[in-house]
This record gives C-alpha cells, structure tokens and sequence, in this order.
C-alpha cells in the first residue's frame, strides 16, 4: 500500500541506522523522548530501539491519551454507566481502565449499558437510535481526537438531539511538554513531537521547546521509517548545536495545522483551569470543556458525578514511567501483577501505553537476553 | 476497522489511509468497508480521493 510499503523497507532502515551510528559522538548518552502513544507503538513493534546505538536512549512521555485519564475520572464514567437511564459510550482502550472500583468492562458484565464505539459519530448513532434513552460518549484524547468529538457535537446540537451528552476528558499536549521541561528529574536532549496531533494544531505551538529551553523537537509520523528518519533528524541537530522545530511528517502536517479544525475546538470548547494529570498532578490549562454554547451537552452538568479523586495504587509507578524517569520493567509490579490482562495502572492498559508496548513486544527479547 | 482488545486504533492517536467509495449529504463519506467519515476539516472530496482518518473524522487529505 502507498505511503506505507515505502515506510517499511528494510534495507532503507538498516542504512538510517547506520547514518545514525555515524552521527553519534562516543561517550556521550543521547535521551530522547516520543511523547505520542503512536510513536511508542511503533518503536516496540517494529524493534526501533534494536537498531539504535547504545547511548542513544529513547524514553516515552505521556502521549497515551488512556494513560493520562486519573482514576477519579474512570470512576466517574462508572457511576454514570449505573444510571439505568444512560447508555455509555467510549473507546475501546477506556473500557479496560482500571479507576479506584473497576473498569468499565467489569461494570457491563454486572449489567450495565456500556458501549464501544470507534467513532463519536457511532455514540450520536446510538442516541438517534434510542431516544428514550440517555447517551453519554465518554471523550478521550489530544488535539488529534477533540475535533471528532467537537464535530460530533455541532450535529446534535443542529439536530437538537436532547438525549446526547458528552463527558469530556479531551487533554492539550503543550501544558504537559512544559511541566515535563520544568520537572528537575527528567533531562531531555530532544523531542520526537506527534504527528497527527501536529495535523490538527500545526508546528508552530512547539517553538517555546527550541526558544525557551533550547531543546530541539521533530514532528514525525508513524511508520518504522519515519521514527527512524526523526531520530536522524534529531542528532543531527544536536551535533550541529542547533534546537529547531523541524518537521520529518510534510506528507501530512501543515506548518500551520488545519484551520478549519481549530476553528471547530475554539467554538464548542474551552480550556479548563486545571486539570489532573496520572503520574504529572495538576497542570493548568492543559484540558477541555464544553463551551457555554454546548452546555446543554455536557454530562458533568447534566448528571450528579461522584468527583471523588483516588490515588493511584502504592505499587503502580506509572508517573515515573510517563516521565521517563524509569523504564517499564523497572516498575516493581510490571509484569508480575501488572499485566495487560490484569492491568494495575494505565500505562499496561493500551498497546501504546509504554508498559503494554514493552511488555507485548519488548519483554521477550529482554529476557532472551538475559540468559 | 475497529478497537480490538489488543489495541485501540484511535486511543493510540493513529489515523488510517482511507480511499472514498462515496459521498453523503451532511459533510459526510463512506470510505471502504462502509465507514462512515465526516469530512468537515478536509472540504468537499470524491470517490477515489484518499483520506487519514481518526476516531471517524478525516484529518488530512493525501495526495495522490
């Protein structure tokens, strides 16, 4: 398939991971930091790291939409799926999140309405198709997905459909990449920068990286190559000292995103003051609500929600790993009580979810290695 | 296309090359194996035209 078998060859890798060998000064530790769940996924699933020399070190940042949602929240999604008046709507990977009283998964099987859509659009379906019904979509993730929903929400209210609402967990990516730069354990010597979320608000929201904290940063997209070329990309600017916002993914990314999609976040949202972070705590203006236009849509105004915060389990060191402070397998319950089957934090519960990733692809190998 | 139990196509923030097979009323495509995609953020398109598409939204157009 075009744009993706050319993404893939092999030869075509093996000679960037030789330039890359090339570029590296000996002596020197690289870190790096992928800060989208695409890009995680990838890294895993294709062995990038294999092909990488030792003292390059990529670690993974919160770019896991499900990573980041604090238990609290979850909760919350569960409360409303008891109402027996409401049907609940979300993404596949939220359905397995644990919150302080279970995951979703657990409160369909005790009998409560919980769907899995891929689209918001099949959440707004559903309402269509059951009007007696209260349908709440459970919104999740960055820039890339808050369109979608934003979109979702300018037909129900055209269509005056009374019986939709949407809980809103959309985050922002800037706020984060600013408290991750601020947080005095985490050095960095670049970023790898998200792809499609770049679609959506273009490059240019990432130039405070290069100006203010003199770290470079390349926009990459999501196939082994592009990963691979991004990292090229950005130890080249390194050894030539230069911190920019360079953009490995023009096949896809706009300097200056999508006009129109901007457009639709700036009308049906706002920003939330604050907003909790798993792993990060508070960070300020770092989420999204409904706008006053579209209260009328917004379940947390709609429906009485419990808002009780929970402290992740003692054990789980998901906020240590989402800041790339350790490794997965460095976590003390990874892979022995935190598995993807029996996840105890987040970051198990989604394929690009750095534990998850490592553990499905990574752990293996690992071990091999060992013996 | 879907989220399978072992991985979430839109909570891992991936979109999916998607060819128009036919256009809708209402800013709307169906692209192949019948998914409906708003296509609000990329203007008007036609059958053949391909499309990223995340969480049912196409995001970008691609160039032939």
């Amino acid at each position: 398939m075009r744009f993706v078998d050319e993404y893939r060859d092999g030869a075509l890798g093996a000679a960037l991971a030789a330039e890359i060998v090339a570029t590296v000064e000996s002596g020197r530790h690289y870190k790096v930091m992928e800060v989208c769940g695409g890009h995680t996924h990838t890294i895993y699933k294709y062995g990038i790291d294999d092909l990488l020399p030792e003292n390059v070190e990529l670690v993974h940042g919160p770019g896991c939409p499900v990573c980041v949602i604090p238990m609290g929240r979850v909760d919350d999604a569960i409360a409303l799926s008891g109402r027996p008046e409401v049907i609940l709507t979300c993404f596949g990977d939220m359905m397995r999140v644990p919150g302080g009283s279970g995951t979703l998964d657990d409160a369909k099987a005790q009998g409560a309405d919980v769907r899995m859509v891929y689209s918001p659009l099949d959440a707004l379906r559903i309402a269509r198709e059951n009007q007696e019904r209260e349908v709440v979509f459970f919104a999740v993730g960055f820039e890339t997905t808050a369109p979608s929903t934003a979109l979702t929400l300018m037909r129900a209210k055209a269509e005056r459909l009374i019986n939709f609402s949407v809980y809103c967990n959309h985050v922002t990516i800037v706020p984060p990449l600013r408290a991750l730069l601020d947080s005095p354990d985490l050095q960095l010597d670049g970023f790898i920068g998200p792809g499609h979320v770049s679609t959506i608000i273009g490059v240019r929201p990432f130039a405070f990286i290069p100006d203010e904290y003199g770290k470079p940063i390349v926009i990459s997209g999501f196939e082994p190559l592009d990963v691979l070329q991004s990292v090229q990309m950005l130890l080249h600017q390194l050894a030539e000292g230069r911190a920019e916002v360079e953009n490995q993914y023009r096949r896809v990314v706009p300097d200056d995103g999508n006009e129109r999609a901007l457009q639709v976040l700036e009308e049906v949202f706002e920003l939330r003051p604050h907003f909790e972070w798993r792993g990060l705590g508070s960070i300020s203006q770092s989420a999204l609500k409904l706008a006053a236009p579209y209260a009328d849509f917004d379940a947390e105004l709609r429906f009485e929600l419990p808002g009780v915060p929970v402290a992740d389990p003692k054990a789980c060191q998901c906020g240590e790993v989402l800041k790339g402070v350790i490794k997965p397998w460095q976590c003390k319950v990874f892979g022995t009580s935190c598995t993807p089957e029996r996840p105890i934090g987040t970051c198990m519960v989604s394929s690009e979810g750095a534990c998850a990733a490592y553990y499905n692809y990574g752990r293996l190998a690992r071990e091999r290695a060992a013996i | 296309m879907s989220c399978s139990d072992s991985h979430c196509i839109t909570c891992s923030d991936e979109a999916t090359l998607m060819i128009v097979t036919a256009v809708l009323a209402g800013a709307l495509a169906v692209c192949e194996a019948g998914v409906e995609v708003m296509t609000d953020l990329v203007g008007p398109v036609n059958p053949g035209d391909t499309l990223l598409v995340h969480a049912g939204v196409a995001i970008a157009r691609v160039a032939p």
